[in-house]
């Protein structure tokens, strides 16, 4: 007992105390070295001067760089850079550090605080405290979309005390040149990236190394072409995603919930699950079933799956297992699974419906709903099936994210912040090894997702993720009314948010509603629910 | 042995519904140390029944009959206390601000059992000992901050 207590209070200090330990970490580093120079910290930039050899040598490579080209006959900074005289070094650098620190500013907030992300030398994304990761996308987000010719690839090569800010700058510049057409310049930038790319550890590499490729593929017009492999692979992938953090967790107990409450007093229910997997959402919704005062429905589960390249009925599989727990708890449960290449080939007539049923009837979708946009009208089909279907609650979990935009580099951008939380909310909360084979896998499946939001056009591309209020406002001009998740699901949320470490990283929201899984200050996952417009 | 004697020599293990008493009294610690004092002792600590009370003694009102029945075809208390239940109370308790009401506390635990006893069927279709794999086993690791 007095062992757990004494376990208990390091964990409370430490989760507590964790993201201030590590801050004075970084403080109390550059203290026993006593060569700080003076004039640079003043611009808040503290530089050892046992360094400034260092630096110099790199102030004279970048000096021969900037007069010389690549092998492409491509200078790296022909285009786009502000060129200054660089043989007045001292006040080129000067310049360069004064250009440098509204930059700082924007990153560490109001004070000038000394652990500022520009002053880690591990690069690690971990020693980041979260706001300063996100605002510093932000920031260099929003400066490459101003037309200042300077920010771009003069900041590629300076600073090299932040190759992880230099490396997001490569990757954007990279997937710029890919916009205007530039395939030279974007191939040159990639391999470039690929350099970068390997001196970096943890999240920071991985997601570099996940996006160069798919920028690789976009150069090279080598698109993927996987979907043999697709399904069976795709499911044992997202096991291994749903062992390694909270996010289907999530969006399961976060569903369930909505449809627990839909289904109350009903004596039969039918749920169809447009995405079965492995069915890993319904032993948590029919042990609620069973326990609920006055004794279990009858429940009716359709699942609908893709085909399997080796023909095997993996739903079927999935029904029995599914059909022996329901007998261990005592719920009357029937299985019935359909095959289907894509949603908007389903027909209504297949799902057994009559209004005679006397059923109560639930559908639900978890990260399906988004890949009908790859082909016209098939989202449309598919919410006219559920409207005839006339189900008591439509529950829908998507990705908080517009990976559907029109212009590339907008898609760009905006899946490199997604993917980097991702990868980071991964590292951070620490829920399983980084070697271990579901942290492995796991980073399999979002590259896949990666891959192809960046590299795949048309019907190709399926990861077409939209926001919550892209979704309420197609929900809402379909027929569809919200339905608010209660203060139940909220609840039971935020505790197994609490259940997965990470100290205070992961965050539940209501917006309106609707709940939303995020990491930070960064939503990545929410669940809405829906019922027809009464008219 | 006189009399003076035997009336001085009381033995707990003759009294055994003190001794049950007094393990349902006890924390899952040392009620493991109970175990190891000797056979008796040792059958009694794994008597569900303990178990079962040692999840609920602090929820009022006490959880609905049907309960127990899922509860032990999904595997019984003592593993519901050391798989969901335990890991759930340390970790919300020591966490932040939320304090729930013990009853969402027992509904999330037993929700994770669910898919702890559904997790092992899609393993090995076997339900095997304490020791098969889960995606919950985690929480028994000491917090990682």
């Amino acid at each position: 007992m007095k062992r757990d207590r004494d376990r208990g209070n390091t964990e409370v200090a430490a989760a507590g105390g964790s993201s201030t330990r590590k801050l004075k970490m970084w403080e109390e580093q550059p203290q026993p070295d006593a060569g700080m120079d003076e004039l640079f910290a003043v611009l808040g930039y503290k530089v050892k001067s046992t360094d400034m050899a260092d630096v110099a040598e790199k102030l004279e490579q970048l000096e021969m760089a900037m007069g010389t080209t690549t092998e492409d006959g491509v200078s790296l900074l022909s285009t786009d850079t502000v060129h200054y005289n660089p043989s007045d070094l001292s006040g080129w650098v000067d310049s360069m550090l004064s250009e440098f620190n509204p930059t700082q500013i924007g990153i560490s907030g109001h004070e000038s605080s000394p652990c500022s992300s520009n002053l880690i030398y591990d690069d690690d994304l971990r020693a980041i405290p979260g706001g300063a990761i996100f605002s510093n996308y932000d920031n260099k987000r929003m400066k490459l979309q101003q037309p200042s010719p300077a920010a771009v690839p003069t900041a590629v090569l300076v600073d090299s005390q932040e190759p992880g800010v230099r490396l997001v700058h490569t990757l954007m510049a990279c997937a710029e040149a890919v916009q205007h057409n530039n395939m030279k310049l974007a191939n040159a930038l990639v391999k470039h990236v690929g350099v970068l790319a390997v001196s970096q550890i943890g999240a920071m590499r991985k997601v570099a190394t996940y996006f160069a490729e798919a920028l690789a593929r976009k150069i090279y017009k080598i698109y993927p072409n996987d979907n043999s492999l697709e399904s069976s692979y795709s499911d044992a992938l997202q096991m291994h995603f749903y062992e390694s953090g909270p996010y289907l967790k999530f969006a399961h107990f976060t569903a369930n919930q909505a449809i627990l409450e839909a289904f109350s007093g009903a004596s039969k229910v039918h749920v169809i699950d447009f995405s079965l997997k492995q069915g890993m959402q319904w032993p948590a919704l029919m042990q609620a079933l069973a326990l609920r005062p006055g004794g279990p429905p009858s429940f009716k589960l359709t699942g609908i799956g893709p085909p399997q390249p080796d023909n095997s009925d993996a739903l079927q599989e999935v029904g029995w297992k599914l059909a022996r727990l329901a007998d261990t708890i005592g719920v009357e449960f029937e299985f019935k699974g359909y095959v289907a290449n894509s949603l908007a080939d389903l027909d209504v007539g297949i799902f057994d419906i009559s209004p005679s049923n006397d059923e109560s009837i639930a559908v639900n979708s978890v990260f399906e709903l988004h890949r009908l946009m790859a082909r016209p009208g098939g989202i449309e089909r598919v919410l006219n099936l559920i409207k005839s279907l006339n189900p008591e609650i439509v529950t829908i979990v998507e990705q908080e994210a517009n990976h559907n935009g029109v212009v590339f580099l907008d898609r760009f951008n905006e899946a490199l912040h997604y993917y980097s939380t991702m990868f980071d909310s991964l590292e951070t909360s620490g829920l399983t090894r980084p070697d271990s084979q579901d942290s492995l896998m796991t980073e399999v499946y979002l590259g896949r997702q990666i891959c192809n939001v960046v590299a795949c056009e048309g019907v190709e591309r399926v990861e077409r993720h939209e926001t919550l209020a892209q979704w309420r406002v197609r929900m809402g001009s379909a027929g569809f009314d919200p339905v608010h998740l209660g203060s139940n699901a909220f609840k039971q949320a935020s505790m197994l948010l609490a259940l997965f470490g990470g100290g205070d990283g992961f965050r539940v929201e209501e917006n309106d509603g609707c709940l939303m899984l995020g990491w930070h200050t960064r939503p990545l996952i929410a669940t809405s629910a829906w019922r027809l417009r009464r008219v | 042995m006189s009399m003076e004697e035997k009336r001085g020599k009381f033995c707990i293990n003759d009294n055994m519904d003190v001794l049950i008493e007094i393990l349902k009294r006890l924390d899952d610690r040392s009620l493991g140390v109970a175990a190891c004092v000797c056979r008796l002792w040792c059958a009694l600590t794994r008597n569900d029944a303990l178990w079962e009370h040692l999840c609920f003694r602090h929820l009022s009102p006490p959880p609905p009959d049907g309960v127990r029945t899922v509860v032990v075809a999904l595997g019984g208390y003592r593993r519901l206390y050391m798989v969901c239940v335990k890991p759930v109370l340390s970790r919300l308790r020591q966490g932040k601000l939320i304090r729930m009401g013990t009853r969402h506390e027992v509904e999330l635990s037993l929700s994770l059992f669910c898919v702890d006893y559904y997790e092992r069927l899609l393993l090995g279709g076997r339900i095997g000992g304490a020791d098969s794999p889960s995606s919950l086993m985690f929480l028994c690791k000491a917090v990682n901050v």
